[in-house]
């Protein structure tokens, strides 16, 4: 096994314990916002980190980039996405 | 190579399955919106380790088209949210 | 939503020509660089250009360098953020006492606030619930009595320095 190869399983596993975390927090964590911690912020990372580890398993500059921006958008609409969710709950709600 | 990258993909299509499984099993709306975020990241890890694994890289399209939607339908939910009578005070919102 | 009014000046501007082919080069990352479908990809970023015009108008310009030390600041963070949830969530007791902490950003309500509000949802242990008007953001925190305030100031300070005149007179 390569360098990069050990790269990309490194990485690649993280991110999946990361997903495990996402869900464990979804299980365990006491109200619904904090639940979307869990999800807006562990699943990205784990998102990212998977990104990461493919970085050398593709065949071109061009697949390496496109990989780059679907993790950006995710991440842009994640942050996006989990502030506007959380403002919905909250107004439904106001002492959440 | 490929067998570790596609058993990490089932995992991960494993852990996003359980978290979708108990956010749809709440009752409160949010929550469920939340399970559409969760399947567009959790969808476009898996698909695309599926692609690094199979060497076919239009799965990354598939996933880009994911998150893609998800983004979206979170958007439509909150502008929908926005026309209910209770939100008349609505604060403004972010792009 | 408050957009800032579009000025009346011409639309033909080289920053949004420039920000035109950044599209344009978004689009064949994504799509790939086969000649034949350059004509769909030069609309797509024309229209994207178009559609970007009253979410970031034109005369408001980002400080590169302020751009880099932002990414290097935030970047970190948010893997600390992933870190931190994941810890939480693996610990083998829930130690967390969520609650919601009203903090008074000196930013003008509207897209620098909205971008403020959506880095600081990146942060360790913090989500803004609601970006209302007058400058009050109410946050949500996992730990509540953590010193919050004082690092929500810093993040806006730092996000601050990447937006000249997005200082709120008060």
């Amino acid at each position: 096994m390569g360098l990069a190869d050990a790269f990309t399983l490194i990485c690649v596993v993280a991110g999946a314990v990361l997903f495990l975390a996402g869900t464990l927090g979804l299980l365990r964590f006491p109200d619904t916002l904090s639940r979307l911690h869990a999800l807006s912020k562990a699943d990205n990372l784990g998102l990212g980190l998977i990104v990461l580890g493919l970085m050398p398993q593709q065949a071109s500059l061009m697949g390496g980039a496109k990989l780059v921006c679907i993790w950006l958008l995710a991440q842009l609409s994640a942050a996006t996405a989990s502030q506007l969710i959380a403002g919905i709950a909250a107004r439904r709600k106001p002492q959440a | 190579m490929a067998e570790s990258l596609t058993l990490i993909a089932l995992f991960v299509l494993l852990a996003s399955a359980a978290g979708l499984a108990i956010v749809l099993r709440s009752h409160i709306a949010i929550e469920k919106l939340m399970a559409v975020q969760l399947l567009g990241t959790g969808g476009a890890a898996t698909l695309l380790l599926l692609g690094a694994a199979t060497a076919q890289p239009a799965l990354a399209d598939v996933a880009l088209l994911l998150v893609l939607l998800s983004a979206f339908s979170c958007a439509a939910f909150t502008l929908g949210e926005g026309e209910s009578p209770e939100a008349a005070a609505k604060p403004d919102e972010p792009s | 939503m408050t957009v800032p009014s579009s000025p009346r000046r011409p639309l033909w501007r080289p920053s949004l020509l420039g920000r035109g082919l950044l599209f344009f080069a978004l689009w064949l990352v994504l799509i790939g660089a086969a000649l034949k479908d350059w004509p769909v990809g030069l609309v797509a970023a024309a229209a994207a250009t178009w559609a970007s015009i009253p979410l970031w108008p034109p005369e408001s310009r980002l400080s590169a360098t302020g751009l880099a030390r932002f990414v290097l600041r935030f970047l970190p963070q948010a893997v600390a953020a992933g870190l931190d949830v994941a810890r939480r969530a693996f610990a083998r007791r829930i130690a967390m006492k969520p609650g919601i902490v009203t903090y008074r950003a000196s930013l003008r309500p509207g897209l620098a606030q909205g971008a403020l509000c959506a880095v600081m949802s990146l942060q360790p242990g913090k989500l803004p619930v609601s970006c209302a008007a007058r400058g009050d953001m109410r946050v949500h925190c996992l730990d509540s009595d953590a010193s919050v305030t004082a690092e929500l100031a810093a993040d806006e300070a730092a996000f601050l320095r990447i937006l000249p005149g997005g200082r709120a007179g008060g």
